[in-house]
């Protein structure tokens, strides 16, 4: 069992910025129709912000806010799709025999949002970033509560996934729309998860996990059930 | 040539993502790198691969002069002309 607390939280997908947006979604959640916008980032200097894809600025709009204040801040960050359009562009481009874009390269790999975070707030703090299957909320978690086991008074998490290219929408089928989410962690018992093994006659959540805890943050139901694979996660609230 | 460093510029915008800078604000003689426009190490490679590109022409990263033909607009203009004279 880990326990913590969500002291404050972000969220950003197309359209929903506020927490009226989110309060407003988790009521009738539906899937939000394509876009391309993106996240304002402009607390960052032009010069750093110009090669952030869509992905790394939905992690910084949630995540920036959060770490407000907070000398050093371990960052635990979980995608579990990662940068797929770079990915593309750089797979088209070999498949064409064409030259790779080093910008590209040299951002699509997986932790390359925690080393431009680390880079452009100059904080040196234990940084993870995993890729799990669809329970990458309660993984990215337990990394969470290790760091607060270890003394950290606070760790940040951010979810996020971005919409993957045409291409793989045969494979990818649990990204309703691009999403993040970041969750400001700290010390307590706010928040119990406990894990079960037999997810027989559970269903799968109707929206990521992160997406669903939204929903239940926001109408503070006192537990439920996220199941994944042969995985039950059981989330329980002290209100 | 005065045609050649205006595009040169506009392919250091669009293909290092300048959004916040136009032509004009580049200067022939401006330097490129670490101090001036301020572009890193990763705009290099960026920036040869589009000249490359856009010019059809071979840059080799290890020849001593590769840099100083990098430095500025002007001295781009100059070796993408003479590359293409070649």
């Amino acid at each position: 069992m880990i326990n913590f607390n969500i002291a404050a939280w972000r969220a950003w997908a197309p359209g929903l910025d506020s927490v009226a947006d989110w309060q407003a979604w988790s009521q009738q959640p539906s899937v939000l129709p394509a876009s391309n916008a993106a996240p304002d980032v402009s607390f960052l200097p032009a010069m750093q912000r110009r090669r952030l894809s869509r992905l790394a600025r939905m992690a910084f709009s949630v995540g920036w806010p959060l770490a407000d204040g907070h000398e050093a801040l371990p960052l635990v960050f979980a995608s579990r799709h990662g940068e797929t359009p770079r990915t593309f562009d750089i797979l088209s481009d070999l498949a064409a025999e064409q030259p790779l874009s080093p910008t590209q390269f040299s951002l699509s790999v997986h932790n390359a949002v925690i080393g431009l975070w680390s880079i452009m707030r100059g904080e040196t703090s234990e940084m993870t970033a995993i890729a799990a299957a669809g329970d990458g909320l309660e993984h990215g978690l337990i990394e969470a509560c290790a760091l607060l086991n270890e003394g950290a008074p606070a760790v940040l998490l951010v979810i996020t996934e971005e919409q993957p290219p045409h291409a793989y929408a045969q494979w990818i089928d649990d990204v309703p729309f691009p999403y993040a989410v970041g969750l400001l962690l700290t010390p307590g018992m706010q928040w119990q998860i406990s894990l079960a093994t037999n997810a027989t006659g559970i269903e799968k959540a109707p929206w990521p996990h992160s997406l669903n805890l939204l929903r239940h943050l926001l109408d503070e139901q006192a537990s439920f059930q996220h199941a994944w694979k042969d995985r039950v996660w059981n989330w329980q609230r002290s209100l | 040539m005065s045609d050649l460093k205006s595009d040169i510029k506009q392919l250091i915008i669009d293909a290092l993502g300048l959004e916040d800078i136009s032509v004009s604000d580049i200067g022939d003689e401006q330097t490129l790198f670490g101090e001036g426009l301020g572009l890193d190490s990763v705009d290099a490679l960026e920036l040869g691969l589009a000249i490359q590109k856009t010019y059809g022409i071979k840059i080799d990263a290890d020849a001593k002069d590769t840099r100083n033909h990098f430095s500025n607009v002007a001295s781009l203009a100059a070796f993408v002309t003479a590359k293409q004279a070649a």
